[in-house]
């Protein structure tokens, strides 16, 4: 059995570039769900997102969400230590949702009221599909291995970490660049709006007074490696992506099925693959949304899996907002830093526990503890779920 | 019009509307290649092409005939400027 270590770490969070940055800010519990600045907000109840701060890097070429995407990877190629020869291999898996859609929106609405508006150029049109992260990526840093896009909805993320997973596992390739990007876009913001998941304050995820989500950008990227080759080459693991689940509920384009049962799934999928038993898990890094609807019943699907209060949970996106195509990704790594530091980031805005969360939720302040095991989930629209386990120490 | 006119026009375009880094187009020489995949050239590509006919039609009211083979042209800033100066209606 081939095992999968992480071995670079690179993101772009609302906090700002870097790891560092991203952990700082969850470790300390900030929010960072600010006044939107990217787009027009005039006439919706939600002003609020999490922006990533000025200042990102690259070409005004490339669209906001592939600048993101490559100074997270860039961050995480680095660390990693790769060389030439090493991404010549590399595979790279890409999460994406919104592709190069914010560029492409400016484009439209300059183009309909033009005289007003000033000139809209087309080559903002270059960058719109999903796939243009990994090309740019590819491209940029020469990553010559087999390269994928998933676009799995809020778990895409995710899902890049858990097929890029199996590849090492399968013996496909070696080292792989997996994570997920995304920009904030007008589409997603009103529809969210206009499906009335947003709260107009910063979101409260499993908060019994939780009125709905906040949205984020960002991007992040982890190197995954085989675990023999990365202990010859000497390079330092986080820790061990020990195993990954991903279901299906079939049930609905945007609602998850009420009995949580593919959530429950995807959860005890990732465990047996890893051949860990529930009772060994410390931490749930939870999808979180602090929607109605996902709280409840992700709190259910994780009292089925692991008995009521035996996990602590926290969600990240009370602190960074849902950054969609990367949520999956930078929650990942917010679970493999809080394996590293034995330091577990708490849930922000959270002051009243809804009595159907039966956990700690770590609220407001983040724990000191080590931890052992640890799964982060992200359930995206479409009931397309996905958990991901990690193993401390490896 | 001038010719140094028409080009700091054309570099103003490559700027604002193709949005290549200023300090790249203040660097470029007169015969740098300009389509993507010539050697030493600034890489525009066809999306590109399509931005910079809007531009100079709009700018310089030189019409672009699609029965024409434009390609030569645009291969530097050297022949484009002349084109555009052939071409400008007199003011």
């Amino acid at each position: 059995m081939r095992r999968v270590v992480v071995t670079g770490l690179g993101a772009v969070s609302p906090f700002g570039a870097g790891v560092k940055a991203f952990w700082t800010g969850i470790a300390t519990g900030s929010c960072a769900i600010r006044p939107i600045t990217l787009i027009e907000t005039d006439g919706f109840r939600c002003q609020i997102a999490a922006e990533v701060p000025d200042g990102i890097a690259g070409s005004h070429r490339r669209s906001r969400a592939d600048r993101l995407a490559l100074t997270a990877a860039r961050e995480a190629l680095e660390d990693a230590g790769l060389s030439h020869d090493d991404r010549l291999e590399t595979a790279l898996i890409v999460g994406a949702v919104g592709g190069g859609m914010l560029e492409a929106e400016t484009w439209h609405w300059r183009r309909r009221e033009r005289a007003a508006r000033g000139h809209a150029s087309i080559g903002a049109l270059r960058s719109i599909l999903p796939s243009s992260h990994a090309e740019t990526l590819g491209t940029r840093l020469r990553l010559g291995g087999p390269r994928e896009t998933l676009v799995t909805a809020c778990s895409s993320g995710a899902a890049s970490l858990a097929v890029a997973a199996e590849l090492i596992a399968d013996g496909i390739v070696d080292v792989a660049l997996a994570g997920g990007a995304d920009a904030l876009t007008r589409i997603c913001f009103m529809g969210f709006n206009a499906l009335k998941l947003l709260d107009p304050a910063p979101c409260r995820p499993f908060d019994r007074d939780r009125k709905g989500m906040s949205i984020g950008e960002g991007a992040a990227f982890l190197v995954l490696e085989e675990a023999t080759r990365a202990r010859a080459r000497g390079v330092r693991s986080y820790a061990e992506l020990a195993g990954a689940g991903m279901t299906t509920d079939a049930f609905h384009v945007t609602a998850p099925h009420p009995d949580g049962d593919g959530m429950a799934r995807a959860m005890r999928a990732a465990l047996a693959r890893g051949g860990v038993a529930p009772s060994d898990v410390g931490y749930v890094n939870a999808h979180g949304t602090a929607t109605l609807q996902n709280d409840r019943i992700e709190a259910g699907a994780l009292r089925a899996v692991f008995g009521e209060g035996r996990v602590l949970v926290s969600s990240t996106k009370s602190m960074i907002g849902h950054t969609m195509a990367a949520a999956g990704s930078l929650e990942a790594l917010a679970t493999v830093l809080a394996l590293a530091h034995g330091v577990v980031p708490p849930t922000a805005q959270h002051d009243h526990t809804d009595p159907d969360v039966p956990f700690d939720c770590v609220p407001r302040v983040a724990r000191e503890t080590a931890v052992g095991h640890a799964i982060s989930n992200s359930f995206g629209f479409g009931g397309q779920n996905v958990t991901l386990l990690f193993r401390a120490g490896a | 019009m001038e010719a140094k006119e028409v080009l700091d026009e054309l570099k103003g375009i490559l700027v604002s509307r193709l949005k290549f880094d200023p300090s790249r187009v203040a660097d470029l020489a007169m015969d740098t290649p300009l389509p993507k995949g010539v050697d030493g050239a600034i890489g525009l590509d066809s999306l590109d092409f399509i931005e910079l006919s809007i531009a100079i039609e709009e700018r310089f009211a030189v019409p672009m005939e699609e029965s024409e083979d434009l390609v030569p042209h645009f291969a530097s800033l050297a022949t484009l400027s002349r084109f555009i100066a052939e071409r400008a209606p007199a003011t």
